[in-house]
Order: C-alpha cells, then sequence, then structure tokens
C-alpha cells in the first residue's frame, strides 16, 4: 500500500491539488466566500509588496513621466516668460490708452459744457518745475496753432495756468503755482471774492485778500471769478486749507490745496476765446445768471 | 522552499501587475503576469515543487482577484499539467516559444474561469463571450511581456540551485 502511495505520489499530489481546489469552488461558488485567517494574513504579507512595488512602479513612471515632461520644460518656460512680458507690456499700453482715454473723453466733456469758449488741446512735452525759476510746462502747441500768450490753460479738473511764452510750435504755461501766478477767485458757496497766489511748489498756493468778514470754512472749494480778465468764469482753483481768522488783520490767512495736480497732467485745454463781455457783466444781468 | 519563492515572486508580480495596469492603460486592458510564471513553473520545475508553487500562484491569485476561493487555484494546477504535458511532447525552449505558451496559458486561465463561473453563476450575472475579446487581448499582452519575465524566474531558481561536486572532483 505505502509501496504504491510512494510510487504514484507526484500523480497523487497533483491529483489533490487539482481536486480539492475544485471542490472548495464549486462548495463556495454559490455563497460569498469569506476570508480565513489564512487568507488575512497572505493578504496581510501581500499588502506591504503590493504597496512597494506600487510605489517603486509609481515612482518610476512618475520620474519617467517627469523626466520627458521637463525636457521641454526649461524651452516652454522661457517661451512662456516671453509671451508673458508680451502680455504684460500689452496690458500696460491698454491700461495707458484707456487712461487716456479717460482723460480725453473728460476734456471734451469739460469742453462742450461750455459752448461759449473755444478750446484747444495740447499736450505736454516738458516740465520746468524746479525750486528755482519760474513753474513752468511746455505745450505741443505754438504760435502757429493759434496759441497767445496770457491765454488761460485748464483741465476738467480746474485751472492750470496760463500762457507765459509762446514760440512757433510751442508754449510755455506759467502753472498756478508759481510764485508769479495770480488769480482772481470766488468761494463758491458764498460768493466771497479772493486771489490765489502760487508759493513755488506744485501741492501748494497761498489764499489772498479774503476778507475775514466773510464766510469761508476749510474745505470751501475756489473758483475763478473772471474779473481778472484773464481766467474764464466758474473754473475750479483749489480747495480751502489750513485757515486762520486772526484778531487783527482784514484778511484770512490759508492755503490753498490746488484742483490740477500738475505733476501728472498729460494733456490740458488752451482756452483761445471766450466771451469776456458777458463774463464780466455783474452776475444779475449776464447770461449765466442761474448758474456761477 | 524554492515553491514558497515562487509564490513569493507571484505575489510581487500581482503588484507589479497592478501597478503597471494602473498606469498603463488604466484598464483599459489586462494582463495575465502570473500565468506566465505557471506556464515556467511547468517548463522548468519537477511535479512536486511545481505543482504545489502553481497552487500557491493561483491561490494568490484567487485572493488577488477576488475569485471564489479554488477557481483560480485549480486553474493554475491544470495549466501546470498541460504545460507539463505539452514540455512532455515538444522541446520549448527560447523566449518565443515561451511567450507563446504564457500567452496561451493566460488564455486557458481566464476561458477556464469563464466557463467555470458561467457554469456556476446565476444566468443574469455569468460572464458572456463578450468578454472574449479582452481574454484575446490579455493573452497577446501577457505573452508580449512575458520574455522579460523569463530572466526573473530563473534568477529565483538559480538561488536554490547547489553545484553538483561532479565525477571528476
Amino acid at each position: 500500500m505505502f509501496a504504491l502511495l510512494r510510487r504514484y505520489r507526484e500523480l497523487i499530489l497533483v491529483s489533490v491539488l487539482l481536486l480539492v481546489p475544485l471542490g472548495v469552488f464549486f462548495a463556495n461558488a454559490r455563497r460569498p466566500s469569506e476570508r480565513t485567517r489564512l487568507d488575512r494574513a497572505v493578504v496581510w504579507l501581500t499588502t506591504p509588496i503590493e504597496r512597494a512595488v506600487g510605489w517603486t512602479v509609481t515612482g518610476a513612471l512618475q520620474a519617467w513621466s517627469g523626466y520627458v515632461g521637463l525636457r521641454h520644460a526649461q524651452e516652454r518656460a522661457v517661451e512662456m516668460s516671453r509671451e508673458v512680458n508680451l502680455l504684460r507690456m500689452e496690458k500696460q499700453q491698454l491700461l495707458a490708452d484707456r487712461a487716456e482715454a479717460e482723460r480725453l473723453r473728460r476734456l471734451l466733456s469739460f469742453s462742450e459744457q461750455s459752448s461759449d469758449r473755444t478750446y484747444l488741446g495740447a499736450r505736454i512735452i516738458g516740465v520746468k518745475l524746479g525750486p528755482t525759476g519760474l513753474q513752468l510746462v511746455t505745450l505741443d502747441r505754438g504760435a502757429v496753432d493759434g496759441v497767445d500768450r496770457m491765454m488761460p490753460v485748464v483741465v476738467a479738473d480746474g485751472v492750470v495756468g496760463r500762457v507765459h511764452s509762446v514760440s512757433g510750435r510751442t508754449a510755455d504755461v506759467l502753472v498756478l503755482t508759481d510764485r508769479n501766478s495770480s488769480v482772481a477767485v470766488r468761494v463758491e458757496r458764498t460768493r466771497a471774492r479772493a486771489n490765489v497766489r502760487g508759493l513755488g511748489k506744485p501741492d501748494a498756493a497761498h489764499l489772498e485778500y479774503a476778507l475775514r468778514s466773510e464766510d469761508m470754512i476749510e474745505g470751501d472749494l475756489l473758483v475763478t471769478s473772471g474779473t481778472d480778465g484773464v481766467f474764464p468764469r466758474g473754473v475750479p482753483v483749489g480747495r480751502v486749507k489750513d485757515l486762520q481768522k486772526h484778531a487783527h488783520g482784514l484778511f484770512y490767512e490759508a492755503r490753498v490745496t490746488p484742483a490740477v495736480d500738475v505733476t501728472r497732467l498729460e494733456e490740458v485745454l488752451v482756452v483761445t476765446a471766450w466771451e469776456r463781455a458777458a463774463e464780466i457783466m455783474p452776475a444779475a444781468l449776464g447770461p449765466g445768471a442761474s448758474t456761477p | 522552499m524554492k515553491a514558497l519563492a515562487h509564490v513569493l515572486v507571484a505575489l510581487a508580480l500581482a503588484g507589479v501587475q497592478a501597478s503597471l495596469l494602473r498606469w498603463v492603460g488604466g484598464g483599459w486592458f489586462s494582463l495575465s503576469l502570473l500565468a506566465a510564471c505557471v506556464v515556467y513553473l511547468g517548463l522548468s520545475e519537477g511535479n512536486v515543487d511545481g505543482s504545489v508553487a502553481a497552487a500557491g500562484t493561483g491561490y494568490v491569485l484567487d485572493l488577488v482577484t477576488g475569485s471564489p476561493k479554488g477557481l483560480h487555484t485549480f486553474l493554475c494546477v491544470l495549466l501546470f499539467v498541460l504545460v507539463r504535458a505539452v514540455s512532455a511532447a515538444v522541446d520549448v525552449r527560447g523566449r518565443g516559444p515561451f511567450a507563446l505558451l504564457s500567452g496561451l496559458g493566460a488564455l486557458v486561465l481566464s476561458l477556464g474561469a469563464l466557463l467555470l463561473a458561467r457554469f456556476t453563476s446565476a444566468p443574469e450575472v455569468a460572464p458572456g463571450a463578450l468578454l472574449v475579446p479582452r481574454m484575446l487581448l490579455e493573452a497577446a499582452a501577457t505573452a508580449a511581456l512575458a520574455p522579460l519575465l523569463q530572466p526573473l524566474l530563473r534568477r529565483v531558481d538559480l538561488l536554490f540551485d547547489r553545484e553538483e561536486p561532479g565525477l571528476l572532483r
């Protein structure tokens, strides 16, 4: 018997290895089989192997894909950087164009509001705002374009200054804040008269001849009165600041914050003609009696 | 011991296969690298070691594929026996025949599993002939990759081969 078993042991083993699994399969095929402890142990054993192999394989694949991806990354990065720079430049250009369009639109709107005046648009091509000397800006329009001395220069925000000297194609404008500049103004709220004189620096001016008996407060808007024969009436000049009312004297002491920041200007309007006669008429008789 | 080593290699290969299929194709095709292992066992191992290792491989396959217990164990031992029969009749050497046998082995495993599952499953859930093209693709992919496995499996064998003293020593 044992000899027979020994003789056919391989055949018996193979047969057992065939039949037992088949029997197990048919026994368990129709019902969900649960994992035994041995199964769980083997799975527990296989999990780290699978994970390690998985990590290795996926790591290698990722490294490979990363390498392949990085092979052209430098070129792509340079190309994209160039493109980004171009786009940034285009964006800056577009923003500048938009800002310019906005400024021009405001200038146009301002010029259309006052039909009795004739304006000439000009670009600022030079700035001379040094502490010594005159506070000047240079326009790209001159005598050839019809610009003359003493013509007022304004923007939508207010007074810039007046034409100081003219050459054929350019003109120098003495800005409001120059020490030699003086503009007759009114307080818009109370119609009180005064004078604004420059201090020689672009961000401040001095209020002169404002009677202390007048109603005036800090922040009051000052507009041109038109009585100086240079500026048309009603153009903003600035706002009252640091108002002081001394115990003695006839006038207020105050600073004026200019309505226009001349350091940021790019385009201006030269008022080439306006109806002076009508504007210097008393308010009650003038055509603009209803508007200040 | 050698059989255990082959089972461990089968475990590792199951992990490699799962990872490969995760990253390559994403499940569009499948592989049966363990079929190539069983074919190699049938070609190079003896009846005892080979059949035990094949049963162990089938057991691993049952566990990792979630098949009913015994299905792949039986099929792997059957495949081992078939390969033994083929190798007894035909001299199988080289990578080409090994690849061919591995592909056929993969087909035998999948077709066998299909038939047995059809036999035991309810009709509405039984796998059908629609799966046959995938099985053919799996067999082809396995055949293509099998030659790469052969050196690895040989190396495992070499770990347990003792040098014979020889007659002249």
